[in-house]
C-alpha cells in the first residue's frame, strides 16, 4: 500500500528544564491514500500540537515527518508555506473562513497564493462549490450562511489545491447533528473518490462511524490503536482486531461486521469494491 | 490580494470612512494652508502683475513693495527714461496705511499714481473710472462690498477725505488691499521730492533684462528689475514669511495623517489576526500578507488624498464668498509635497503591522 504521509518518532517538547513539558512523545503513523485517520483523545493530550506538527505548522524537537518525497523536518521554514499550499488541504472547527470575501473568493484565493490565474482558480472554485451543493451561495459572505455551508465552503477550500492530505480539526465540532453527519460524509466520500487521505482530530464519537483506523492520544503518546474498517457490504464501522469475519481478496483484507455480509460480498466481490484507480 | 485587502478595508463602513476621513482631514490641513498661501501671493502680487509694466526701477537694494520702503529720485527717473529702449517711465508713490470706512479701518497700500502717465494706476477698473482727479480714490470691489461703500462714498485716507469713483477687482488679499489717488494728492500728503518706484515700459522687441542691467550699470543709486523677477522677489518675501507656519502645519498634517492611518491599519489588522494567521497555515507568504496590509494602506490614504483635493477645491469655492480676499490655489509644489508626506505616512503606517504579521505563528489556528 502507498504511505502519503510517515510519520517516525516524533517528539515535540515545551521549554526548558524544570518547566520543560513533552507534548508529544515518540509518536508514528502513517497513512495511506483514500484512508480516513481519526486522533482522538482527552483534552491537553497533545492532539494540537500533533496536527500542528503534521500540517508542517510546527517544528518537532525529534523525529520525521515525511510527506510525499518532501520531508518536512529536513525543510527550511521558509519552504514550508510551499508544502502547506500544495500538499495540505486544512479543515478548521471555527470554519475559519476570511469574513470579508464571498464563499468564490474565499476558495479561489487560495487557488490563486499557489499560483493559478484568477480567471482558472475562480473556475475551479466555483466547479468544487458546485459539486458540494453550494452553487446557489457564491456569492453570499460567510456571515450568510449556517455552520454546514461554511464548513463545506471550507471544505472546498481545502480541496482547491488538490492535496493529497486533508488535515481537519474537530471538524463537527460547531454543526449540529444533521450538518455534523453530513460533513462526516463528505470527508469520507473525498477520501474514498479522490484517495486523499484525511486526517481529523476529534472529540466526536460519531466520527469512529467513517474512520477507517482510529488512534487514541494521551499524554502526548499513542495508546490501544484501534483500526477500523467499512463493511463492503453494509458500510458499517468495524474494529480489525475484532470483526467477526474478514476476507482476502485480490491482496486486500476487508472486514465485516456478520458472516452474513462476508457470504454476500464473497458470492460477488466486485459488485462491492471500487474499481482500484490506476 | 487586491481584492482582499480593499474588501478588508471597506467592510465595516464606518472604520472604513473614519479612516480615509482622517486621513482626508490631515492631509487638508497642509493642503489648504498651502492652497491658501499659495492664494495669497497671487492676490499680493496682483497689482505688480496686472500693472504691464517691464521694468520695477526701486532704490537701490529694493526688490520689492511688500513691507519695503523706496525712494528714488525724479533724477533717477529721468536716468532710467533717458534708456534709448525705454519708451516711458511712470512713477508712483507708495505706503500702507488704512482706509477709514465710517468707522471701520481697512489695511491698504496706498498708491499715488499720475493719470497722464500710461502706467502706474490700475490695471483695470471694474466700475467707474481710472482717470483720477484731486481727492478722488479708486479702491477695490471686494472692500467696497465688505464695508458697504458705493460709487460716490466718502473715504479717510492719511487724514484726508476721498471720494470714490472707481472699483478694481482682484486686488485684495488676505493681509490688505491696494487703493489708488492721484500722485499729486499724495504729495500733498507725504511732502517731498523723491517717488518710491519707477514703472517702465520698454519697446517691442528689447530685452527687460538687458534694459534694467544697463539702467543698474548706469545708476548704482537704483535697482531696476525685470517685472518677472521683481515679482518673484516679492512672492519669496511671503514665503519666507509663512514658511515657519507652512512647515508646523505641514509637520501636524503629517503626523495626524500618520497616527490616523498608522491606527487604522493597526487596528484593521488586529482585528484580522485570526484571518492572517489562517491564510500562513495555509500557505500564504508574508509578502502575500504584506502586499494586503501596503494595498489597504495605499488604497487608504488615495482616497484620502483624493477627497482632500476636493475639500480643499470646495473650499476654495466657498471660501471667497465668505471672505473677501481670500483665496485658495493648488500648487503642483504643494500637491508633490502632500504626495510626498502621503507616501511617507503610508510607509510608517504599513511597518507596525507587517510587524506583526511577521511575528503571527500561524499553528494558532488550531488553538480556537
Amino acid at each position: 500500500m502507498d504511505i502519503i504521509m510517515q510519520v517516525e518518532h516524533v517528539t515535540r517538547r515545551f521549554g526548558v528544564g524544570r518547566t520543560e513539558v513533552v507534548a508529544v512523545d515518540d509518536v508514528s503513523l502513517s497513512a495511506a491514500p483514500g484512508e480516513v485517520l481519526l486522533i482522538m483523545g482527552p483534552s491537553g493530550s497533545g492532539k494540537t500540537t500533533l496536527l500542528s506538527m503534521l500540517g508542517g505548522l510546527l517544528q518537532p524537537s525529534s523525529g520525521r515527518i515525511r510527506i510525499g518525497d518532501d520531508e518536512l523536518t529536513q525543510l527550511d521554514e521558509d519552504r514550508l508555506p510551499d508544502v502547506r499550499l500544495h500538499h495540505i488541504g486544512f479543515i478548521f472547527q471555527d470554519f475559519n473562513l476570511l469574513s470579508a470575501l464571498s464563499c468564490l473568493d474565499n476558495v479561489a484565493l487560495v487557488g490563486q497564493l499557489n499560483g493559478l490565474p484568477r480567471k482558472d482558480s475562480r473556475q475551479r472554485a466555483r466547479d468544487l462549490l458546485t459539486q458540494l451543493g453550494m452553487e446557489h451561495r457564491l456569492d453570499f459572505l460567510p456571515e450568510k450562511l449556517s455552520g454546514g455551508e461554511k464548513q463545506r465552503v471550507a471544505i472546498a477550500r481545502a480541496l482547491v489545491n488538490q492535496p493529497t492530505i486533508i488535515l481537519a480539526d474537530e471538524p463537527t465540532a460547531n454543526l449540529d447533528s444533521h450538518h455534523g453527519h453530513e460533513t462526516m460524509r463528505l470527508l469520507r466520500r473525498i477520501a474514498k473518490e479522490e484517495q486523499r487521505s484525511v486526517i481529523i482530530v476529534s472529540h466526536d464519537q460519531r466520527i469512529k462511524d467513517i474512520a477507517d483506523r482510529i488512534l487514541w492520544l494521551e499524554d502526548g503518546a499513542f495508546k490501544n490503536v484501534v483500526e477500523m474498517a467499512a463493511d463492503p457490504v453494509c458500510g458499517m464501522s468495524v474494529d480489525k482486531d475484532s470483526a467477526p469475519a474478514q476476507v482476502e481478496w485480490q491482496g486486500r483484507m476487508f472486514y465485516f461486521c456478520a458472516r452474513g455480509c462476508r457470504d454476500e460480498f464473497l458470492a460477488a466481490p466486485e459488485t462491492f469494491v471500487p474499481a482500484q484507480a490506476n | 490580494m487586491f481584492n482582499l485587502a480593499w474588501r478588508n478595508l471597506s467592510q465595516n463602513r464606518t472604520q472604513f470612512l473614519l479612516g480615509v476621513g482622517g486621513v482626508a482631514l490631515a492631509l487638508l490641513l497642509m493642503l489648504a494652508l498651502d492652497a491658501l498661501l499659495a492664494g495669497s501671493e497671487e492676490d499680493l502680487v496682483a497689482y505688480i502683475e496686472q500693472s504691464d509694466a517691464d521694468i520695477f526701477v526701486a532704490q537701490a537694494g529694493v526688490k520689492n513693495m511688500h513691507m519695503a520702503a523706496s525712494a528714488i529720485t525724479w533724477r533717477d527717473l529721468r536716468l532710467a527714461e533717458h534708456n534709448v529702449e525705454v519708451i516711458s517711465a511712470s512713477p508712483i508713490l507708495y505706503t500702507t496705511s488704512v482706509v477709514k470706512a465710517g468707522d471701520s479701518d481697512v489695511l491698504s497700500y496706498i498708491i499715488g499714481f499720475d493719470p497722464g502717465e500710461p502706467l502706474g494706476g490700475p490695471g483695470e477698473v471694474a466700475m467707474g473710472t481710472a482717470v483720477l482727479d484731486t481727492d478722488e480714490v479708486i479702491i477695490d470691489d471686494a472692500v467696497a462690498r465688505s464695508q458697504g461703500l458705493a460709487l460716490g462714498d466718502e473715504v479717510e485716507i492719511m487724514g484726508h477725505t476721498f471720494s470714490i469713483v472707481g472699483f478694481t477687482r482682484g486686488l485684495t488679499n488676505i493681509v490688505n488691499s491696494v487703493s489708488f489717488i492721484s500722485l499729486r494728492d499724495f504729495q500733498m500728503l507725504r511732502p517731498g521730492d523723491a517717488v518710491s518706484y519707477a514703472l517702465l515700459d520698454v519697446a517691442a522687441g528689447a530685452d527687460p533684462v538687458q534694459v534694467a542691467a544697463a539702467i543698474n550699470g548706469r545708476n548704482p543709486d537704483v535697482l531696476a528689475l525685470p517685472t518677472a523677477e521683481f515679482s518673484r522677489e516679492e512672492r519669496q518675501i511671503i514665503r519666507d514669511m509663512s514658511v515657519e507656519i507652512l512647515n508646523i502645519m505641514n509637520l501636524s498634517g503629517l503626523l495626524i495623517g500618520l497616527a490616523v492611518t498608522a491606527l487604522t491599519l493597526y487596528t484593521s489588522t488586529l482585528r484580522k489576526r485570526q484571518e492572517y494567521g489562517v491564510l500562513k497555515a495555509i500557505g500564504a507568504r508574508n509578502h502575500h500578507l504584506y502586499s494586503v496590509v501596503a494595498t489597504q494602506a495605499a488604497l487608504s490614504l488615495l482616497l484620502g488624498f483624493v477627497a482632500a483635493i476636493g475639500l480643499v477645491w470646495l473650499l476654495g469655492q466657498i471660501i471667497p464668498l465668505a471672505v473677501p480676499g481670500m483665496g485658495l490655489a493648488l500648487t503642483r509644489t504643494g500637491i508633490t509635497r502632500v504626495l510626498i508626506s502621503t507616501l511617507i505616512i503610508g510607509v510608517a503606517a504599513a511597518l507596525a503591522p507587517a510587524w506583526q504579521l511577521v511575528r503571527l505563528d500561524p499553528a494558532q489556528v488550531f488553538r480556537s
